[in-house]
Order: structure tokens, then C-alpha cells, then sequence
């Protein structure tokens, strides 16, 4: 009986490759000339040819998760390894550079319809986009059903993340609606076969 | 002057992004992640935890006899045995076999009590079958100990908030790929923080992505499902059911004996695959099934499955190389979602990753906080409740670890951790955010180490057959250690009170 391959030496020589990868990924980030180029070309180069072994070694799925996995811990160790101190500032409070929240003037209704919106609507709307996927796309009806599942926690993260950013709280409403009315109406009407 | 100007550099697609778009996204950000940073919290902390559920299921019952592999026969005896000491009313088996990653025998038996039995390799039911602390961190990671219905769809809807914070924390932060390799400690608290908190965003994204949509997606399936039934088969979810699992035997309530396996065990098609588990469906009647499912190696969806009349003849064989897509993606996404298709590396890959998303939730409260207090509008009453919570739960979960050990069964293990939890959410009316995040450092920590303590005392003792035991114990005291050792050398540090977010 053929036993699982042992994802071990693959995985360390992925990580020997990503994290040299990310390596020269940093050094064309701090280069201030041409130079910068060709490490970010070495880089990702050498980051993609790390992906192939584990992916050939332990099957396309399986090898294309694992060297995900591995990736992230290989550049944050890059990252982690190359940290800064930085010292402390009497006035701290403008050393930040970063933007702040909006201060949007608002009102409980608003801001009651702006979690409608990011909650209930905007699953009935995601739902009816991944119903309406997996009625009318063509495929076999596992892969058009499953896609359509995904497709609505994709659709969902999407509409909180719009409508509780943006200010046009009516133009988000009716784009929801909308989008639920006619990917719902879509489906029924076509029906799933 | 304009023509010794120095001509700018194109900007890049992320800084073309709108300052008022930012500043907007940037708001829903904070909203989404306050509104759910708790429970993205705790289910982020519970899943790095469950990623090893069959480590603690080993350890848990590390006085139970290793099983390596196991004839037809035993199986049939251990079922036999299983079935025996369930009580009334049998409705499923599920047979677990052993595996490298799993050396036991496990039968799960679902009745009018749900109980589950070890058997050991000749299928002789044995003592130390209880897996209190997995199921409890299993079913926290799942459903929230809540009924299974609303508590997955509250995982699913927190998947969700999670998904959407990714795509929120991408857009809001123009400069997070321009400063992918920016990591700068000490300093102001709340840029250490926001530093962190956007290099492990960035970094670990493909993971993150890939568990906020296994995890939503699967917390989800039942609610989508039954919009679908409603919308596309008149109400009828079974028909979409039908389109992936087999289609259940026919009804005969008749009293039989016991399921025999052996016959069906022989008709299993020779090949490369190991056979991994039984299912079998109303197992003491006439219409009783079983399901056999075959795991090929080298493929995240490789199970193949079949499905067994009582009189041992096929009525559905359905091979993982015929899969579609659909199917395949289906089948992978639980063993995806929580790390199980690498070996031990992966776990601990899928751990750490874990502990880092978990960091996420945290360090952007924390963030937060630091910016309202850096604006003059500091939130202690948050700040405590925060502190409660970060490091209540921790404590918490090592208490109920220990409860499992010491009662054996859910229920006290359950009420263990919401006393626990409860307890740091009402500390935190009076004590100050540093003194609860020392207290749960301390606690967890020691809590650890008496859970080790308790598990050597109690399961098995520094005699056990299982390694796994001695590798989960030697982490608790690591651990431990690591949580109680700096604190005893750091408690008379000065404490800035500029900067109070220490969690």
C-alpha cells in the first residue's frame, strides 16, 4: 500500500527557497537604484520555483496548500529577522503617518440601515448572486453549487466591507436590493438542471 | 524651478486609492472589527488550538492501548462491543481506524446517549475513552457550544466579518504592500502595534484568506443550503444532499442483528488506498448500511466510498478520481480549513499562523484604544473589558482543560471555562487593565502546568505508550513556563501610563 509522502524535505527546502526569495524581495525594497529590479525579479522568480517541488512532490492540491502555508511563515520570518528599533519621540502622536477613521456625521437610523445593509441584506443579496451562479453557470451541478457557496461568503464580506464605509447610504441600499430582486428572479426563473 | 524639478515617480496602483475613500474604509474597518473582535478572537484562539485534536484525543486517553492496525474481525468485535454498551436506540457507528497520525480504535456511538469507546487491536472495548478537553475545543471552534444550527452559522457569519475585514484592512491601508518589510519595535505602543498588526495582515494573507473562507463557507452550508432547497427544489433540501452524499438505504425498522462488516470488508476493491472509516446506518435493524471510506494518499479529496446493504451487496461506490470539481473542492475543505493534510509540520505551520490571525483580532482593539488615547479620549472601561477578554479566555481554556482531565465529561468542562471567563469579565469592573492581563498571563500559565501535572497523575502516568502523551504534555510545561517565567522577572518593571494596553 503506498504510504502519504512525507511533506518534510520538500517543505524545508520550500522554505529555504521562499524565505531567499523574500530575502531578495526586501534587498530590492531597500535598494534606492537599478539594482532593486533585478532583485524583485530574482526574487519572485525564485519564490515561484519554490511553489513547484512541494506542488510535484505531494500532489497539485495538497503541495499548492502546503507551500501556501509555508510561504507566509518563510516571509514573516524574513520580516521578523530583520526588525528595527525604533526610539521613543516626545511627541509620539506625530510620528504617524497613517490616515484616520472618517468623522462621518450620522444618525441612529443611518447607522441602524447601515448594519441591515452589512448583515441581513447583504447575505440575502450574496445569496441570491451564488443561487443565481450556480443556477445559470454552466458546469456540473456539484462544482456550480459548491462555487455558488463560495461565492456567497466572498459577496458578503464584500457588501459589509462597502456599506460600512461608504457615506451614500441610499445608493448602497438600493444596489442591494437590486441585486437581490434580480439574481433571485434569475435563478427561479431558470430553475437548476 | 519646475524644470529642475526631479520628475516623480509613478505612484503605484495602491497610493492612486483616494484619501476620502481610505478614510471611509478605514471607519468600516474599525466598526467591523470592533462589533466582532471577541468572537473573531475566541474562534481564532480555539481553532489554533483544535488544529490538534488529535494530538489532545491521544493524550486524552494516552492509558488506551495503542492500535496500529486491526483485523475485520476485531473490527467486528469492537462494533459488537460498542453496540452492546451503548443503550437503547442505535442509530449510527462511526468507526474510526487507526492511522499513524491517530493509533486507536474509536467508536462513536450515536443513541439515545451519544458515547464513544476505544477497543484495542484484537477489539476487546477498553477503559479511557473519554475525550472531554477535544470535544470541548472542537465543538468551541465549530458551533460555540451553541445549538448546532445557530452556532454554525454564527461561525459562519464571524468567518464572514473576518473575510471582510481582510478586504476592509487591505483597502484602507494604501501603504501596507510599500511597507511590507517595515518592522519597527519600541517606540509609541500603537505604532509597534499597527506595525505587527499590518506586517502578519499582509505576510500571512494567503492563510488568511484560505480559513475565514473554509470556515465561513462551511459554518454557512446549512443556511445556504436550505435557501437553495427553498429557491431552486420547492423546499426540498435533500435533493441537494442527494447530489453528494449517497442516498440513504431504504427504511426497514425491522430488529436484526448486529451489522457483519467482515463480509463487506471483503469486497473492498484492492488498491493503494487505506481504509480510514466505517459509517453504518441503523446498525441493529433490517435496513441497516455501512459506508466505507477508502483514503488514497497524495490528495487533499482522496477518499473513495462504499456504501453496503445489509447483505454486504454495493449500492454505491463513488471513486475521489471521478470527482468533479465541486466535489473535490467540498471534500477538502474541512481538512484545508483546519491544517490536516501536511503531517505534523503543517499542524504546527497552521498553529502558529493561527496564534498570528489571533494576534490580528487583538492588536486591532488594541490599536484602536492606543488611538483614543493618543487623541485625549482614552476608553478604560474598554480597555479592562478588553484585557478580560484577551486574556481570560487563555486562562479559561487551560482550566478547562484541566476540568476535562479531572471530570471526564463535557458538561463540568463547559461550565469550568464560562466560569472562568465570567469571572475576568467581572474582575475587570474593578481592576485595572495591566493587573488582569498579569493575572491571566499567571493563570494560564500555571494552569498549564497543573493540567500537565494532572494529566501525569490521572492518564496514564510517565508509563505511557503513547509519545504524543509526553510531546503534548512537555508543550503545556514549555508553555507554561514561558507565560510564568518573564513575569516573575519583570513584575517590578515600571509601568508607563502613557501607554496601559499591555495585553
Amino acid at each position: 500500500m503506498m504510504e502519504v509522502s512525507s511533506p518534510l524535505v520538500p517543505a524545508l527546502l520550500m522554505l529555504v527557497g521562499v524565505g531567499t526569495g523574500v530575502w531578495m524581495l526586501r534587498q530590492s525594497w531597500g535598494a534606492r537604484d537599478a539594482r532593486g529590479r533585478g532583485w524583485m525579479f530574482g526574487g519572485w522568480l525564485l519564490i515561484a520555483a519554490s511553489f513547484v517541488r512541494p506542488i510535484w512532490v505531494l500532489g497539485a492540491a495538497r503541495g499548492t496548500f502546503i507551500a501556501l502555508a509555508l510561504f507566509s511563515v518563510a516571509a514573516l520570518a524574513v520580516v521578523a529577522a530583520n526588525y528595527t528599533i525604533r526610539q521613543a519621540k516626545a511627541r509620539a502622536a506625530r510620528e504617524s503617518l497613517a490616515p484616520e477613521p472618517s468623522d462621518r456625521a450620522t444618525t441612529k437610523g443611518r447607522e441602524t440601515l447601515r448594519w441591515l445593509l452589512a448583515g441581513p441584506i447583504g447575505m440575502i443579496a450574496a445569496m441570491g448572486v451564488g443561487i443565481a451562479y450556480a443556477a445559470l453557470a454552466p458546469g456540473a451541478q456539484q462544482t456550480r453549487l459548491v462555487i455558488g457557496g463560495l461565492i456567497v461568503p466572498v459577496a458578503w464580506g464584500a457588501c459589509m466591507a462597502w456599506t460600512l464605509a461608504d457615506n451614500r447610504i441610499l445608493r448602497a441600499t438600493a444596489v442591494l436590493v437590486g441585486v437581490a430582486v434580480v439574481s433571485f428572479s434569475a435563478a427561479i426563473l431558470k430553475g437548476f438542471a | 524651478m519646475t524644470a529642475a524639478t526631479k520628475p516623480k515617480k509613478p505612484k503605484d496602483l495602491m497610493s492612486r486609492i483616494p484619501a476620502g475613500f481610505v478614510r471611509a474604509v478605514l471607519r468600516g474597518h474599525s466598526s467591523l472589527g470592533l462589533a466582532f473582535a471577541a468572537l473573531i478572537y475566541l474562534v481564532c484562539l480555539s481553532g489554533s488550538i483544535a488544529v490538534f485534536a488529535h494530538e489532545f484525543q491521544r493524550w486524552e486517553s494516552a492509558a488506551a492501548p495503542q492500535v496500529t492496525t486491526v483485523t475485520p474481525d476485531a473490527v467486528q468485535t469492537a462494533f459488537e462491543g460498542a453496540i452492546a454498551r451503548g443503550g437503547p436506540g442505535v442509530e449510527h457507528v462511526y468507526i474510526t481506524l487507526p492511522t499513524n497520525d491517530f493509533p486507536r480504535l474509536l467508536l462513536y456511538v450515536d443513541a439515545e446517549e451519544d458515547r464513544q469507546f476505544l477497543a484495542d487491536a484484537t477489539g476487546r472495548i477498553v477503559p479511557g475513552g473519554d475525550g472531554a478537553w477535544t470535544e470541548f475545543i472542537t465543538r468551541l471552534h465549530i458551533n460555540l457550544h451553541l445549538p448546532r444550527t445557530w452556532g454554525g452559522f454564527l461561525v459562519g457569519l464571524i468567518g464572514v466579518a473576518l473575510l471582510s475585514s481582510l478586504i476592509s484592512g487591505i483597502l484602507a491601508h494604501p501603504r501596507i504592500f510599500r511597507d511590507a518589510f517595515h518592522l519597527r519595535l519600541g517606540g509609541s505602543k500603537r505604532l509597534q502595534e499597527a506595525d505587527l498588526h499590518n506586517r502578519l495582515g499582509v505576510w500571512a494573507l494567503p492563510f488568511h484568506i484560505i480559513i475565514s473562507l473554509t470556515g465561513a463557507f462551511l459554518g454557512l452550508t446549512t443556511i445556504i443550503v436550505g435557501v437553495l432547497g427553498m429557491a431552486m427544489f420547492n423546499g426540498d433540501v435533500n435533493k441537494v444532499y442527494a447530489l453528494f452524499i449517497p442516498a440513504p438505504p431504504v427504511d426497514d425498522p425491522r430488529p436484526a442483528p448486529v451489522l457483519d462488516l467482515r463480509p463487506m470488508y471483503a469486497k473492498l476493491p484492492a488498491g493503494t488506498g487505506k481504509l480510514e472509516y466505517i459509517f453504518t446506518e441503523h446498525p441493529t435493524e433490517m435496513g441497516g448500511a455501512a459506508l466505507f471510506n477508502v483514503k488514497h494518499p497524495n490528495r487533499l479529496a482522496g477518499t473513495d466510498s462504499y456504501a453496503f446493504r445489509r447483505d454486504a451487496t454495493i449500492y454505491n461506490a463513488k471513486k475521489a478520481a471521478a470527482n468533479n470539481l465541486g466535489e473535490d473542492i467540498l471534500a477538502s475543505a474541512g481538512a484545508v480549513h483546519f491544517g490536516w493534510f501536511g503531517g505534523g509540520l503543517i499542524k504546527i505551520v497552521y498553529f502558529a499562523l493561527g496564534l498570528g490571525l489571533t494576534y490580528l483580532a487583538a492588536s486591532g482593539v488594541h490599536i484602536w484604544l492606543a488611538r483614543r488615547r493618543d487623541k485625549g479620549r482614552p476608553a478604560p472601561a474598554w480597555e479592562r473589558a478588553w484585557a478580560a477578554t484577551v486574556w481570560g479566555q487563555p486562562a479559561g481554556l487551560a482550566a478547562a482543560a484541566l476540568a476535562a482531565l479531572v471530570a471526564g465529561s463535557i458538561v463540568p468542562t463547559i461550565a469550568t471555562w464560562l466560569a472562568v471567563s465570567l469571572a475576568f469579565l467581572l474582575a475587570a469592573i474593578r481592576l485595572p487593565a495591566e493587573t488582569l492581563s498579569r493575572i491571566g498571563r499567571l493563570a494560564t500559565g500555571a494552569l498549564a502546568l497543573i493540567a500537565a501535572a494532572t494529566h501525569l497523575a490521572l492518564r496514564g502516568g510517565i508509563g505511557t505508550a503513547d509519545s504524543m502523551a509526553w510531546i503534548v504534555n512537555l508543550s503545556l510545561i514549555a508553555g507554561g513556563a514561558f507565560l510564568l517565567l518573564p513575569r516573575l522577572g519583570t513584575r517590578k518593571a515600571k509601568v508607563d501610563p502613557a501607554s496601559p494596553v499591555t495585553a
